[in-house]
């Protein structure tokens, strides 16, 4: 298993376009992959969940299972951290 | 029969009633039985992935024709629909013997019952498009019709009690006449859709619909906020006037849209808009917005039960500010009394909250709240030209306590080496007592903007929500007059520019009344803006 800390870059917050970014890049891998805030924990796969999930400026774990565990994280985090919307 | 509703997009139209019947919203069998559960989740695949594509297609389609924003809504759809909690949520049921189209709209429905306990207009919206794609899997699960638009073959009306972006998407070009709709406000996505269209619209009618369902003509005034069912021979010839008459007005004025605002004898006069929220931004620069007169910030503060942060307050300012670059914006510092409850304020309950505690007089006691406020202003000022207003004023110790507190969240900032920006401060002039006092509050302002609406209400000590006292709430009352003009003079003496934001700034009426007495910026609801720069067009100094 890999994880990482991240703190959300987009000014929206995980919706819209950035929230699109995140699911794009999760989707690319065959890793499960999850993010974590708090106590809650939602499939970073799934548009539904990952709508909303934190605001700018929050913390949240990527964490990952899976063959490109690894990689699944640091390219998650990092559409994460993107100061972009 | 008449339903008034809100007045989402402007204009007049009377057509045909047209009432989609969409399917996917009744479940057909509740449940299935143990052997057929493999099959039943064969089919949810299936079907999920016939919408997927058909929602892709749509995308694809805006998205050939330039419409980008619109493409990103149905791609946010296709996703949902292929979403794998969403598919295990269904699944999960169906092996619980549930059918899968009840499933699939129960899941839908508990997601968006999430999205909707979140405390955010973005995300509160996105629980219809959770249930609009759950409905969608849900007919193609029983072949029943998709948009209900199938049937749609002459230009019409359409009724519905709400109309969702694959409803309107799917709308074959031409065939709308207007929207008219149960639900929804005028930032609801049938209202923005309405007006890229062009086509009137009024929303929130509320359950008077139900009773107008049956009609076989609808005659629609978007501008108002009103439809008529079933008009009668001299409405639907009113209404054709009125429609050619709009048509014609709409072609003749888009030639001042985006033209500077002169007078006709040159002067400048800055005709702006009026901003409730951020996101009115982009529409109101479209009507050809020179600046924003009057950015309320009470939006921030409402329905929530905590208090915005600075850092969200920075988001909001600074948007509109890179939205409006050189372009000036001002910004009025929060302007709630005993009406509204603020979360973490002491407030106590109030008789007369227009008489109250409010304004610059809340936000004096409770530096908690002002300054985060004035460091998000003196932080959004970076980027862009942005001023700030100060609403409620009634003497010039006011101003001057506001400007220390603005000048301490300066030293603060600059302390701690944030960036920030020049920013002029202004006042409201929206009592009897500031423009009476508008010398002193001159030698410390650097402009003033009339606020016409409360300036009337004070006046003429008439409640503006009060309709039996229509007659007292017209801002060309000799008293009002007298006010405004003590103000301009009192500008004029002392070298600042003074506004008028308030509806009497949009009044083609009042306009010439208020250029006379020498106000040189208008702010209005941005649709009036191109009727008011040609008003100013033809204005000249006698």
């Amino acid at each position: 298993m890999a994880q990482r800390e991240t703190t959300v870059g987009p000014e929206a917050g995980i919706h819209g376009r950035p929230a699109a970014r995140i699911l794009k890049a999760a989707k690319s891998f065959s890793s499960q992959i999850s993010l974590v805030k708090g106590d809650r924990e939602v499939n970073a796969k799934s548009i539904i969940k990952i709508t909303g999930f934190a605001r700018k400026g929050e913390q949240v774990i990527v964490r990952a299972e899976g063959d490109d565990a690894e990689q699944a994280v640091e390219t998650v985090a990092a559409e994460i951290s993107a100061d972009e919307d | 029969m008449k339903l008034s509703g809100v007045g989402a997009s402007e204009g007049v139209a009377v057509g045909p009633a047209f009432v989609p019947r969409t399917g996917g919203s009744e479940p057909e069998r509740t449940g299935i039985g143990e052997r057929e559960v493999e099959a039943e989740i064969g089919r949810f695949g299936d079907a999920v992935r016939v919408v997927a594509a058909r929602i892709s297609e749509t995308a694809e389609g805006l998205r050939e024709s330039g419409n980008e924003d619109e493409a990103g809504i149905f791609d946010f759809h296709a996703e949902m629909a292929e979403d794998p909690e969403l598919a295990s949520a269904v699944e999960e049921r169906v092996k619980n013997l549930q059918s899968p189209e009840a499933a699939v709209l129960a899941a839908g429905e508990e997601y968006a019952a999430e999205f909707e306990a979140i405390e955010d207009e973005y995300l509160s919206s996105r629980a219809d498009d959770v249930r609009d794609v759950a409905r969608q899997i849900s007919a193609e699960l029983m072949g029943q019709a998709d948009s209900g638009f199938e049937a749609l073959y002459e230009p019409s009306v359409v009724l519905a009690k709400s109309l969702a972006p694959s409803d309107t998407a799917r709308i074959p070009k031409g065939l709308a006449l207007a929207f008219v709709t149960a639900e929804g406000s005028r930032t609801s996505h049938v209202s923005i859709m309405a007006r890229s269209m062009g086509i009137p619209a009024v929303v929130g009618v509320g359950d008077a619909l139900s009773g107008a369902l049956e009609a076989e003509t609808v005659a629609v005034d978007g501008t108002e906020g009103s439809a008529i069912t079933d008009p009668d021979p001299e409405t639907v010839a009113r209404f054709d006037k009125l429609s050619q008459a709009l048509a014609e007005e709409r072609v003749a004025l888009d030639q001042y849209r985006h033209a500077e605002a002169r007078t006709a004898d040159g002067l400048r006069i800055e005709v702006a808009a009026n901003l409730g929220s951020a996101s009115e931004a982009e529409e109101a620069l479209e009507w050809g917005a020179e600046g924003v007169g009057l950015f309320r910030t009470e939006f921030l503060f409402m329905e929530r039960d905590d208090l915005p942060t600075e850092e969200e307050q920075y988001d909001a300012y600074s948007t509109v500010a890179r939205a409006f670059g050189h372009k000036p914006v001002i910004i009025r510092t929060l302007d709630v009394g005993g009406d509204k409850n603020l979360p973490g304020v002491d407030q106590i309950h109030e008789d007369n909250p227009f008489l109250g505690w409010r304004g610059i007089r809340m936000s004096l006691d409770t530096p908690d709240l002002f300054k985060p406020q004035l460091r998000a202003l003196l932080r959004a000022a970076a980027h862009g030209n942005v001023k700030v207003m100060f609403p409620m004023v009634v003497e010039a110790g006011e101003l001057l306590a506001a400007k220390e507190m603005l000048a301490e969240a300066r030293r603060e900032l600059e302390e701690q080496g944030a960036d920030v920006g020049e920013i002029e401060t202004g006042v409201m002039i929206e009592t009897p007592a500031a423009a009476v006092c508008a010398a002193e509050l001159a030698a410390e302002a650097a402009f003033f903007s009339i606020g016409t609406n409360d300036l009337v209400q004070y006046t003429l000590a008439a409640d503006r929500g009060n309709e039996r006292l229509r007659r007292l709430q017209g801002a060309d009352h000799p008293a009002v007059l007298a006010l405004i003009r003590q103000t301009c003079s009192a500008a004029q003496e002392a070298n600042i520019p003074v506004g008028v934001c308030g509806e009497a700034a949009g009044d083609p009426q009042l306009i010439p009344n208020l250029l006379d007495l020498g106000v040189t910026e208008l702010s209005m609801a941005a649709p009036s803006i191109p009727k008011a720069k040609k008003v100013v067009s033809e204005w000249k100094r006698t």
